[in-house]
């Protein structure tokens, strides 16, 4: 199991309270192995999200074993597993979730101030050139556009040279040509880096992409099978 | 992960960069803006700005009498005696010690012939007088001229008051005792006036050989002589100051004198404002207490608008409590500045009120930058906005990072973790502990603090209880009190805060409404019906009996009470120098200065023996005491134990005999201590008499009994009752102005928090504005059932703040004032009534702004 990105073991979870607790997921198993893309797909409540999560450490599992990058997460305390996240997992959102009053190099540099890197600065600074944006280091999110937005949320992610990359509907909130844009930019900087990707997504289009689709329905592994594995074909940085 | 980017096209040091990261972090948060914070700045400013304000104004006020100690005292020292006139060897004592200056007081009546008469506070001045600063009058004579004899009539300089009051100008004649006495000018400024004290009438400033003219200094007359010292340069610092002082009380240990320095001028003075500032400081407190909601509140809002912030640094790494402390850093950050406002404020007011009223004030002002009373202001401040702060940002430590994935619909409210709520408990122990270290009065400290935390706790029960009772009450079938049942009790609920900011706000409104109504009730309407009409001074012996048989003649069927009456300074106490005795605070004043005594052959009436019993009428022994019991309880002191006072120069030591019950507020004859007639056999004294009329007294008959015995009786003083209550509610009025002055920083703290709660409110309410309205409702049904809501909360706070209210209140007319108790709910009513239209007119204008936007711009965005 250490040399899998993830491995995840029997993981049940429920959430809410009394009548209204919600069985999600529901003995699931999967590895992810080191440098793969997983592309999560099912329908809306099939706990596509909430198994990302799972995996970003962000809720523990009533039952089950989850294994991040050779760490166990359930003897993580909450403080460990928000360093542990910021060492080794990177977490594009669909609605980018900026810090709206820092800039964008600020937004960047966080996570490596976060974790006490003098060269925080610096090295934001390359990771905003690397995602085209070396020319708006010091706009605001409010100043940015939504791809400009999520290149920026991209860049905060990779940063700090995750292992994990994790992303929830990385195009959900953008229209079709900026989405296309930021998911080349995604893979091929998984690709130039080595990190394991995992995708959330309605997009079929997007899920072929990847190496691996799990498909998800109710709780449960529904399928689990190749993709395409075509965004390797595809190159360049945007 | 590999493949660092190479290269890295390097910056300049982040401008920030050199900061610590939570700082540095919050400072960023900050661009945001202020946003939100509007009450929690007001609410702090304004706390820290009251209570800066007082002690920075009494601080000048202190330092102006301390610096001002020459010129308050005269000299450099003072040396004070009653009733006579410094011995040979005490005169020659302070000859030689420096340069020696006299000055006598005593009250006596001026009379303007058929324009009546009038109590003056008559000061005699030697030659020399000012020794230290000026004397300003109207017209500005050369003393000489001022006051010399001529043309039969000495003259004077008099307070304007006495000319209005007999009808009077300059020029006039007065007689005062058996001298013609010329107003010769208005006294516009005297150097030296707060060291007499509050006086009962207007000043009437003549010369030593008038006063002995007046023939008003009889052996026993209570005529107060101060001897003010110029030293030598060399004698007059700290050192020399007290050497002399030691050696006056070593040399002549029966003088009996008070000794004050310039660097004590008026020890009572200090204390007093010392007193008061405290009080006014714990108003200031309950401000930023009431703030403290406001500031809750905010900080609530903050978090709940910061959610997605948190998540996402939650995300990127950051532990719950570095989040927690990047927050409490900006809070912090935010509440220093209004610290700093509110100092800026406070530290300024007494450079303005000395740039804007220093010369019209009677006391000296010396504006000083207060540093450590501003200290305690930005403590009192900073821990306020700690506490109220922890416990809302402390859930910030729990907002978990799926919200950011999936729509949080009820986030749940759960108590802080526990490293939050010993912190909090942390920050209101030291609190408490500033508000007791910092109080001149720690017992009234401890019971504020009770009292501020009972009403916190009791508002919060009285808000669950309230939202208890709407969730039990059965579901009303029209729409309106059904909504207003429902936004009662439902999550995210108004009731808590406007209950607590109103609560508070009534129960202060109506504490102060109680108050204010019994001072003005003691001090006005309700003498007690025994109470006499006049008070006579300074009978002298010889002429007692003939002073009683007039005053029957001229009162016909009033009371008439005489007694004997000296002054006379305890100097032991059960053997203890009165100077070691720890008194408590409200007993002290029986130990400073001189008090007045008497002998009697019966216990006087008015007062009850509760221990011992009182001497044979015909009684030859040992010098026997009378001490009052509850003051006697205070001061250690028991049956058999001795006394010494030091009486016309003589220290005379008694033993108690009893200890007695005294009802003081019948403003009848009493003393503190009354000996046996034989302690005082042959000392010359005076007599004091009082005439209570059955069924009180009329303006005209007072009038009449005033000129016939200042006519008939110069030498006596007439003090009327009703005169010297007003001098006494003048005083307190002005009082009774700064308390308000005070509170109403902690009503408008209130009204801002009230408004901040109703605001948070509306924003919350606009989901349900646009959803029913989209379904149908009316404005007018909405509003109503807003109204409604409104309205049983505030009447719900209006009752608790009454009850609440009327408890304080008698707390603190009975056990700290020691007045009775009148549940005049007049006021109460009236203020806790505006308070509640005050809420649903605040609630209603809010609201209909809410109601009267198109839904459609929400409905998009819900």
């Amino acid at each position: 199991m250490k040399d899998k990105a993830i491995a995840l073991h029997d993981v049940d979870l429920s959430l809410g309270r009394g009548a209204a607790r919600v069985h999600i997921l529901k003995g699931i198993s999967l590895d992810v192995d080191r440098g793969e893309a997983i592309g999560l797909v099912g329908p809306s409540g099939s706990g596509k999200s909430t198994l990302l999560m799972t995996m970003a450490g962000l809720e523990r599992p009533d039952s089950g074993k989850v294994i991040v990058d050779g760490t166990d997460l359930s003897g993580l305390d909450e403080d460990a597993l928000a360093r542990f996240r910021g060492r080794r997992i990177g977490i594009v959102f669909q609605s980018f979730h900026l810090v709206p009053t820092m800039t964008a190099l600020e937004n960047v540099a966080l996570p490596l101030e976060l974790a006490g890197q003098d060269d925080a600065f610096e090295r934001a600074e390359v990771e905003m050139r690397a995602v085209g944006l070396g020319h708006r280091l010091h706009h605001y999110p409010a100043q940015l556009s939504g791809g400009e937005q999520q290149r920026v949320a991209i860049a905060r992610a990779v940063v700090p040279n995750p292992a994990i990359l994790v992303a929830d509907e990385p195009t959900g909130n953008l229209d079709e040509s900026t989405g296309q844009s930021i998911v080349d930019l995604l893979f091929a900087l998984k690709r130039d880096r080595g990190a394991t990707l995992v995708l959330v997504t309605h997009d079929l289009n997007l899920a072929r992409l990847c190496d691996r689709t799990v498909r998800l329905r109710s709780g449960q592994v529904d399928g689990d099978g190749e993709g395409d594995g075509r965004a390797d074909a595809s190159s360049a940085v945007a | 992960m590999h493949g660092t980017p190479s290269a890295p096209q390097r910056r300049k040091a982040h401008p920030a960069s050199g900061l610590p990261l939570l700082l540095r972090l919050a400072l960023r948060e900050l661009r945001g803006g202020l946003k939100g914070f509007g009450i929690f700045l007001a609410c702090i400013a304004l706390g820290v700005a009251a209570i800066a304000s007082v002690s920075s104004l009494s601080r000048s006020l202190t330092e102006g009498i301390s610096r001002e100690g020459r010129r308050i005292l005269g000299g450099d020292m003072a040396f004070s005696l009653i009733q006579r006139e410094a011995s040979g060897p005490e005169r020659a004592f302070l000859d030689s010690r420096g340069q020696v200056s006299v000055v006598a007081s005593l009250r006596a009546m001026a009379v303007a012939g058929e324009k009546g008469s009038g109590l003056v506070e008559m000061k005699a001045v030697d030659d020399g007088y000012p020794t230290v600063g000026a004397l300003e009058t109207d017209p500005q004579l050369p003393p000489g001229d001022l006051f010399a004899e001529r043309n039969g009539a000495f003259g004077a300089a008099v307070d304007p008051a006495l000319l209005a009051r007999l009808d009077l100008k300059v020029g006039d004649r007065v007689t005062v005792g058996g001298a013609n006495v010329e107003l010769r000018a208005r006294l516009v400024t005297e150097p030296d006036q707060i060291a007499d004290g509050i006086g009962f009438g207007p000043r009437l400033m003549i010369s030593q050989d008038a006063l002995k003219a007046t023939g008003l200094v009889q052996p026993g007359s209570l005529v107060r002589w101060t001897y003010r010292l110029i030293l030598p340069p060399a004698l007059s610092n700290e050192e020399g100051l007290t050497r002399i002082e030691a050696e006056a009380n070593s040399a002549l240990p029966e003088a009996g004198w008070r000794i004050r320095t310039r660097l004590n001028a008026d020890p009572r003075f200090a204390k007093n404002i010392e007193r008061f500032t405290q009080f006014l400081t714990l108003v200031g407190l309950t401000a930023l207490l009431v703030g403290g909601v406001g500031v809750a509140n905010a900080v609530r809002g903050f978090v709940d608008r910061k959610r997605a912030s948190i998540a996402t640094l939650k995300s990127l790494g950051a532990p719950g409590g570095q989040v927690v402390m990047l927050y409490l850093t900006q809070v912090m950050l935010i509440a220093a500045l209004a610290i700093a406002i509110g100092l800026a404020v406070g530290a300024a007011l007494p450079f303005v009120v000395t740039g804007l009223f220093g010369h019209l004030l009677p006391i000296p002002i010396q504006p000083v930058i207060a540093l450590p009373e501003l200290g305690i202001a930005f403590l009192y401040g900073g821990l306020t906005a700690l506490v109220f702060a922890i416990a809302p940002l402390g859930r910030a430590h729990d907002i978990p990072v799926s919200g950011l994935f999936r729509d949080q619909i009820d986030p749940e409210r759960r108590w802080p973790r526990r490293r939050y709520l010993v912190a909090l408990g942390l920050s209101v122990a030291a609190l408490v502990a500033l508000a007791v270290v910092a109080a001149y009065d720690r017992r009234i400290a401890l019971m504020f603090v009770a009292a501020a935390a009972g009403s916190f706790l009791l508002l919060r029960l009285v808000a669950l209880g309230i939202m208890g009772l709407a969730r039990r009450l059965p579901r009303p079938r029209r729409t309106a009190p059904r909504l207003a049942l429902a936004n009662i009790h439902r999550p995210g609920a108004l009731t808590p805060s406007l209950v607590l900011s109103l609560g508070l706000g009534i129960t202060l409104l109506v504490t102060l409404s109680l108050i204010d109504s019994n001072l003005t009730r003691q001090l006005t309407q309700s003498l007690p019906e025994r109470a006499p009409s006049f008070f006579f001074l300074d009978i002298p012996n010889q002429q007692a009996d003939a002073f009683e048989a007039f005053l029957k003649g001229q009162a016909g069927d009033a009371r008439i009470e005489r007694v004997p009456m000296m002054r006379g300074r305890l100097v032991t106490l059960g053997g203890r120098p009165v100077s070691e005795v720890k008194a408590p605070e409200d007993i002290a004043w029986v130990l400073e200065g001189d008090r007045g005594i008497t002998y009697a052959r019966a216990a006087p009436e008015g007062s009850t023996i509760v221990q011992g019993s009182w001497w044979p009428e015909d009684y030859r022994g040992k010098p026997l005491v009378s001490f009052e019991s509850k003051i006697a309880e205070g001061l250690g002191l028991k049956l058999g134990d001795e006394i010494t006072v030091n009486v016309l120069g003589r220290n005379i030591t008694a033993t108690i005999a009893n200890l007695r019950e005294v009802e003081w507020r019948s403003l009848g004859i009493n003393f503190v201590m009354v000996f046996s007639p034989n302690t005082f056999a042959g000392a010359p004294h005076t007599h004091l008499a009082t005439v209570t009329f059955p069924n009180g007294s009329d303006a005209a008959t007072d009038a009449r009994i005033l000129r016939s015995s200042a006519q008939a009786f110069p030498m006596v003083t007439s003090v009327r009752v009703k005169d010297a209550l007003e001098a006494v509610n003048d005083v307190v009025s002005q009082l009774v102005m700064a308390i308000r002055g005070a509170s109403s920083i902690a009503l408008i703290a209130s009204l801002l928090v009230l408004a901040g709660a109703l605001a948070a409110g509306h924003r919350a309410r606009l989901y349900d504005a646009v959803v029913l309205k989209t379904l149908g409702a009316t404005r007018a049904r909405l509003l109503s059932a807003y109204a409604l809501e409104y309205g049983l909360l505030g009447l719900a706070s209006a009752l608790f703040g009454l009850l609440a209210g009327g408890i304080a209140s008698y707390f603190i007319i009975t056990r700290l004032m020691n007045l009775s108790f009148s549940l005049v709910l007049s006021g109460a009513l009236l203020v806790s009534s505006l308070a509640v239209l005050v809420t649903v007119g605040l609630g209603l204008v809010g609201t209909w702004r809410i109601l009267s936007q198109k839904p459609a711009q929400y409905l998009r965005n819900l």
